[in-house]
């Protein structure tokens, strides 16, 4: 079980209040009709899925319901930064 | 019948719901709100004003929930609109909404056993409010000056909600008011 701290409820809550939303920084093609299957298809299933810190979205579901992003050990599942969407995170161990 | 009950819980009926959402900065948001209700937007993420007849809820960095006493929502969301000027969201929930109050001694143990949040006094003093995972489902609790709690859940979970509350705080003592 997580504690995740909320960058806007700005205080650590459960993580049954949250719901996790996916790898970040995957920008939506500009114009998806010009891309091939291929491409479409890298960008709707292909994941880094590293052994390490990965850059993740989480959703405060329960409480504000606002978006943000988390920077994770796939390994020690320690969260290692939480910082807001259209940021990257800060430098610590860079996926 | 002579024991008094550890946990009571209060219906709070006739009371206008409307959610508010904008950008806390802007003075027009706030002003029009001061005006309409006459409570002022907590700014304080997790905190709650009161001020006669109305509480405006934090629920997010630019969305609040404001209750008022013995008003129909849909008349305060239309002054709210008149009021308002520029880019702001104001909606009518009156109808989605039930707000129950908590009291009693015991009403402390009763959240602790519904929720994975610590309602503490000394973490959740007076003032403070939350949208948590609450019996499984999501309410929005706050404390009062007075000790108790205000709980505001979706009206679809009432008859569960009551349900739960009632088997929770059985070994306490338990009224319904």
């Amino acid at each position: 079980m997580f504690r995740i701290h909320c960058p806007h409820c700005r205080e650590a809550r459960s993580e049954e209040e949250f719901s996790y939303a996916g790898e970040a920084h995957i920008p939506r093609p500009v114009d998806p009709s010009s891309l091939s299957d291929s491409e479409w298809g890298e960008y709707l299933h292909t994941r880094t899925n590293p052994r390490g810190p990965h850059r993740e979205m989480w959703v405060h579901t329960a409480g504000c319901r606002r978006y943000f992003n988390v920077l994770r050990d796939t390994v020690s599942y320690k969260i290692l930064a939480v910082y807001p969407v259209g940021e990257m995170p800060p430098e610590q161990g860079e996926a | 019948m002579s024991e008094p009950p550890g946990v009571v819980c209060r219906e709070c009926p006739d009371r206008a719901f409307v959610n508010v959402r904008g950008d806390v900065g802007d003075p027009r948001l706030r002003d029009a709100v001061a005006q309409v209700a006459g409570v002022d937007l907590p700014r304080e993420p997790g905190t709650w004003n009161q001020a006669d007849r109305s509480r405006a809820y934090w629920l997010g960095p630019d969305e609040w929930l404001l209750v008022v006493e013995g008003d129909d929502g849909l008349e305060v969301e239309g002054r709210l609109r008149s009021a308002l000027d520029g880019h702001f969201s104001v909606v009518d929930v009156t109808g989605t909404q039930v707000h129950k109050e908590l009291s009693g001694p015991d009403v402390g143990k009763v959240l602790q056993k519904s929720s994975p949040y610590d309602f503490h006094p000394r973490h959740f003093p007076p003032g403070r409010c939350a949208q948590t995972v609450f019996a499984k489902a999501t309410a929005l609790v706050a404390a009062r000056e007075d000790g108790a709690f205000d709980i505001v859940f979706r009206r679809s979970y009432a008859d569960y909600f009551m349900r739960w509350l009632a088997d929770a705080a059985a070994e306490y003592g338990y009224r319904l008011d």
